[in-house]
């Protein structure tokens, strides 16, 4: 099939001359041979043997027992591997721009392979070993990589590189291109689906995993039981799996941040939008971004280290240190993000002649902040506490880390009633987190209801949230 | 809910205060506004208390030793933290190469494709809302749920283990919406006019996307994947529940590992190894600063180019 020829049969609009460069013949015929080769081994592979050919193979290759590929499995796909060679190697012959594109992508995927694997080898000799590796082997190790990327990186770049200019040669029939627009289509509206087939899996499968609790425990026992006792724990009494405990724990700890992190966070937001000249904003809008990548591990330790030493000197008897206001404190500093960006964003939605308005009346600028703006900014702010609240009740390891993980509800220390938030506690996130790896059965089951009516209440707060944006927003 | 204050309930308010003495008033405005800068100066001191306690604490135990050797495992606490430092490497680059894809293709369809879609059948809007509602509910989506879901899903279901790839792969759901989302936007940030010049040369949507729409909105999809690298190294839960804790090199997907954010945790709640512990987390860290350095560098370019180009 000529090029001259081909030019006449599928296109009408492509006016390029269809010279086939050398190189892309060699390509065509390199995918054809592989094609082939790909066909033969595969063929002598799946042909059942009495010696085991293909069981030795993947047993030599360290393929696990379950994990292995039964002859018809490689036969199948050694059919499929070799039709699709052969048709790229014809697309590639026949100068079509989807082959192009094909051969384009499987090139950079095999660069990137190969790249990836000289970092991550290199990155397993300097820090795989139970030796201390000395600066001088790192550096060799690092420029033996960089040798490495730039020596076998050539040839896809290359071979990249010489595909895009040669664009000119090959063609594209309407029809193709029109069927390409309509494949990618589908293919999109699959990949936008992503996200609400992942949220319908966590519903399942939380759901299915929680089933046995809700079925042999029953709703009203877990939601109303004041005492968590998990019998694998104690092993002859029955198990108890009331979640009351961590119910309240969660509340509280939930509480005390919004307490203390809210008006922090709405004066920050004030701050940024109204008062602060521009160059303290330039320093603290970063810091409080900051403030949000800070991993909670992070903020779990330094309560730990920090926090609950100065706690600990409120002289109480069995204060620990350890407990709601430590969790309180920790959760208040990791909400201020949330809130504080969410506020802001509110206040400055609120029209400017709002507040040119009443400025021109005579009131102050904090008068016209306190009496004109934050009223209309009022949902905006309420929705940013609210998803506030959200992160606050999802948050999870920071939590174990400095609230003391205790299954008892709550109760203050002595007769003063504030104490209670001196006392241990334990959240629903944390109830999962720390158990979830070594339950069983029911009370695995309990673990995964916990989860379920954290996702609700979460689920909750955060469509309520978003009902007040929309409603500033309309 | 953004209701007009009435114009009577706003004189009736104003001439309240006008009554009330202009040195109250701007004594009340000096007090409130001293509470307001207050309170950013807080938030500040809050971020460079902990972050200088963690760096002055951490970087007395940060030597070549510390790095390059691997934690002893157990509850003794010896040890280094090298193995993590592969392991967080290999966990970001599998989660970012199962959430990019998937999260820049929806971002695609949801503004290139979604508008007249929309108006061209009843069905496909309610898809394309639903599937937006999906995206909004798994921003919110906290972490330890993500993984129960990948411990249920990944691990138990489909006997992942506690693996990599389990790991990875729950991973990539908490990822997915952070990647929709600024995809979205610096698809959104692309003048019309781009698309505009090249539909009228004759080019078709998805040509037009590949080679116009997608190379303009790059540097904003790259800040969108910096973000999610973010996320990826100071995620625990998740991990703590399908990543394992091994304190091995992983040898392959399969092979469990520890992050370096889950070998802080686990220091400091299984050994008090806390200097140790210290040591990791001034690491890490470091990276989220320099990584929320590169995200503030890039997106500031990203929107100067794009106001240029609007002109």
């Amino acid at each position: 099939m000529s090029a001259a020829n081909k030019k006449g049969v599928a296109s009408r609009l492509t006016v390029a001359g269809h010279q086939r460069p050398f190189f892309v013949t060699v390509i065509a015929i390199f995918l054809l041979v592989g094609a082939i080769a790909a066909f033969a081994g595969g063929i002598l592979l799946s042909v059942p043997s009495e010696e085991g050919v293909l069981s030795g193979l993947q047993t030599r290759l360290g393929v696990p027992e379950e994990g292995a590929l039964s002859s018809l499995q490689v036969f199948l796909a050694t059919v499929i591997v070799a039709a699709l060679g052969t048709l790229l190697a014809r697309g590639m012959w026949t100068l079509q721009n989807w082959a192009r594109a094909a051969v384009i992508l499987l090139l950079g995927a095999i660069g990137l392979y190969y790249g990836l694997t000289v970092v991550f080898d290199a990155a397993a000799e300097i820090f795989g070993g139970e030796q201390v590796v000395p600066v001088g082997t790192i550096l060799s190790i690092v420029l033996n990589a960089l040798f490495r990327v730039v020596a076998t990186g050539m040839i896809p770049i290359v071979l990249i590189y010489a595909l895009l200019r040669l664009g000119a040669h090959f063609e594209e029939s309407p029809g193709q291109r029109a069927f390409i627009d309509r494949g990618i289509r589908y293919v999109l509206i699959a990949t936008a689906l992503s996200a609400v087939f992942i949220v319908f899996l966590i519903i399942l499968f939380t759901l299915v995993e929680a089933w046995e609790a809700i079925e042999e425990i029953g709703l009203e026992t877990m939601l109303l039981g004041t005492v968590w006792r998990p019998g694998s724990i104690i092993g002859t009494e029955k198990a108890q799996l009331g979640l009351v405990p961590m119910i309240v724990g969660s509340i509280l700890a939930t509480f005390g941040a919004v307490v203390l992190g809210v008006p922090l966070s709405v004066g920050t937001a004030i701050l940024l939008a109204e008062v602060a000249p521009p160059l303290v904003r330039e320093i603290v809008r970063p810091a409080v971004e900051l403030l949000a990548g800070i991993p909670s591990v992070v903020y779990g330790l330094f309560g730990m280290v920090v926090l609950a030493p100065l706690i600990r000197k409120i002289e109480v008897p069995y204060n620990s240190g350890f407990g709601l206001l430590n969790a309180s404190i920790v959760l208040a500093v990791m909400i201020i993000p949330t809130v504080t960006n969410i506020a802001e964003d509110a206040i400055r939605a609120v029209p400017r002649h709002y507040k040119e308005g009443s400025l021109a009346l005579g009131a102050t600028h904090w008068q016209t902040i306190r009496s004109v703006m934050l009223p209309a900014a009022r949902s905006g702010i309420i929705a940013a506490v609210i998803l506030g609240i959200g992160r606050a009740l999802g948050e999870t390891m920071a939590m174990i880390m400095v609230i003391g993980n205790s299954i008892a509800i709550p109760k203050p220390l002595n007769n003063n009633p504030l104490t209670i938030f001196l006392s241990s506690a334990r959240t629903l996130t944390g109830n999962v987190a720390v158990e979830i790896n070594y339950a069983a059965g029911a009370h695995r089951s309990a673990l995964f209801f916990t989860g379920v009516l954290l996702f609700l209440m979460i689920l909750l707060v955060n469509s309520l949230a978003r009902y007040l944006m929309r409603e500033r927003l309309s | 809910m953004s209701k007009p204050i009435s114009d009577v309930q706003l004189e009736r308010r104003t001439v309240q205060q006008a009554t009330s003495s202009l040195a109250r008033r701007q004594l009340s405005q000096r007090v409130a506004f001293a509470f307001v800068w207050l309170a950013g100066f807080l938030a500040v001191a809050a971020l460079v208390w902990i972050i200088g306690y963690v760096m002055t604490q951490g970087v007395q135990m940060i030597n070549l030793e510390f790095l390059t050797t691997r934690p002893a495992g157990g509850v003794s606490g010896e040890g280094g933290m090298s193995t993590t430092i592969v392991t967080t490497l290999y966990l970001v680059v599998l989660t970012i190469a199962i959430a990019t894809p998937l999260g820049v293709g929806a971002a695609i369809y949801l503004v290139e494709y979604a508008g007249e879609a929309q108006r061209e059948s009843r069905l496909v809007s309610y898809i394309i809302k639903v599937a937006r509602t999906g995206v909004e509910i798994l921003a919110g989506v906290p972490s330890i749920i993500f993984g129960l879901f990948g411990f249920a899903l990944f691990v138990s279901f489909m006997k992942l283990k506690f693996s990599l790839l389990s790991a990875g792969l729950s991973g990539a759901c908490l990822v997915l919406p952070v990647i929709i989302r600024t995809s979205e936007e610096a698809l959104l940030a692309v003048p019309r006019s781009y698309r505009e010049g090249s539909l009228a040369l004759g080019a078709t949507k998805w040509q037009t996307n590949v080679s116009v729409v997608l190379p303009a909105a790059t540097p904003g999809i790259i800040t969108g994947v910096i973000l999610s690298v973010g996320r990826i190294i100071a995620e625990t839960a998740i991990f703590w529940v399908t990543l394992g804790g091994s304190y091995r090199l992983p040898t392959n997907l399969l092979s469990s590992g520890r992050s370096m954010a889950l070998h802080v945790y686990m220091l400091a709640s299984e050994t008090r190894a806390f200097e140790k512990a210290m040591g990791t987390a001034a690491i890490l860290i470091t990276t989220i600063v320099l990584l929320n350095l590169i995200i503030n560098f890039t997106s500031r370019r990203f929107a100067a180019r794009m106001m240029g180009r609007n002109r």
